[in-house]
């Protein structure tokens, strides 16, 4: 049975889709959790769905230094922390320049090692915590428009597999985990490159269909949980059996 | 907005098309190198050059480069 009972965990990117059903997950399985978002009204409804008390929420933006700051000075030690935070954009790599490629970076890559780096600094990940990165099918992939997007999403999956060396001694796990195509406001964000039609014929290269939120957020509970004890560096491809093609 | 300008940013965005054939009237689909690349493509175009955000539907519901042009148009 999965419990996250006494666990404090953090959750970034939690005012919608994947982040917020993750948070809403753990608060059920027991945890004590901290969710941070750019939009506070959304972060507000995320923390209204919570169960239990005791749970905090930051409307913060991860990119910008001080914004992590202050959530490292009023954090307690966590035992668990999920690096949600994402965005996506469809850019052929003939349009790239400067500005394209760090906004996807900065916000996919760069603000997420930051965090982890400071929790780790100031000691603020409990021994036997876990990390888990949430990476993107997109990283194995090679799928037109998403050179920025996987190029982000397999330096997140890297840098977790590092960290998992290189914080085993302190008995602290770190995992990423690849989705496939998951139904979320972001997904939907698809519809503006491709139309409805298309995005529905992209729905049969999936064996099982899309996925939903829950059916990530349950690997990464277990992730979470004392169960995954022995798994550390992992990157785990959830996506309904779209790579068995 | 000119017809002309916008169909030479068109052309741009191919690298096997003949410029000859790419006027107001083409079916842009039916170009041999039209694939969801060149859609992309399209997209970033007209966000570049005219700061409008063409979407999916906006291309599916288009026939000819005219009726790109003339989406473009009501966006910008």
């Amino acid at each position: 049975m999965i419990t996250l009972k006494d666990k404090n965990i953090l959750v970034t990117g939690a005012s919608s889709g994947i982040g917020r059903q993750i948070a809403i997950m753990a608060s059920e399985l027991g945890a004590t959790v901290t969710i941070v978002g750019r939009n506070m009204e959304r972060l507000g409804e995320t923390i209204s769905l919570l169960t239990g008390t005791g749970h905090k929420m930051y409307s913060i933006d991860l990119s910008v230094s001080s914004d992590i700051d202050q959530l490292i000075t009023e954090s307690l030690p966590y035992d668990g922390v999920v690096f949600n935070a994402g965005i996506v954009e469809y850019l052929p790599v003939k349009f790239l320049n400067d500005n394209k490629i760090s906004s996807v970076f900065v916000t996919n890559f760069d603000s997420n090692v930051i965090l982890s780096q400071k929790l780790i600094k100031k000691k603020l990940l409990n021994k036997k915590g876990s990390l888990v990165f949430v990476s993107s099918i997109s990283s194995k992939l090679g799928v037109p428009g998403t050179a920025m997007y996987a190029a982000s999403k397999a330096a997140l999956s890297s840098f977790s597999k590092v960290l998992a060396s290189e914080l085993a001694s302190q008995g602290i796990r770190s995992n990423s985990v690849c989705p496939g195509i998951i139904r979320t406001a972001m997904t939907e964000q698809a519809s503006d490159v491709v139309s409805q039609e298309e995005l529905k014929k992209a729905e049969s290269e999936y064996p099982l269909g899309y996925g939903e939120p829950s059916d990530v957020g349950g690997l990464i509970m277990y992730l979470l949980s004392d169960m995954s004890k022995w798994m550390t560096g992992s990157d785990l491809i959830i996506d309904g059996g779209f790579t068995l093609k | 907005m000119e017809i002309n300008i916008f169909l030479q940013n068109f052309a741009d965005i191919l690298d096997d098309t003949d410029a000859i054939l790419i006027k107001q009237e083409t079916v842009f689909r039916d170009l041999e190198e039209w694939d969801s690349l060149t859609a992309l493509s399209l997209i970033a175009m007209a966000d570049e050059e005219y700061s409008v955000k063409l979407t999916g539907d906006d291309i599916k519901s288009s026939t000819s480069l005219n009726d790109i042009f003339e989406i473009i148009k009501n966006k910008a």
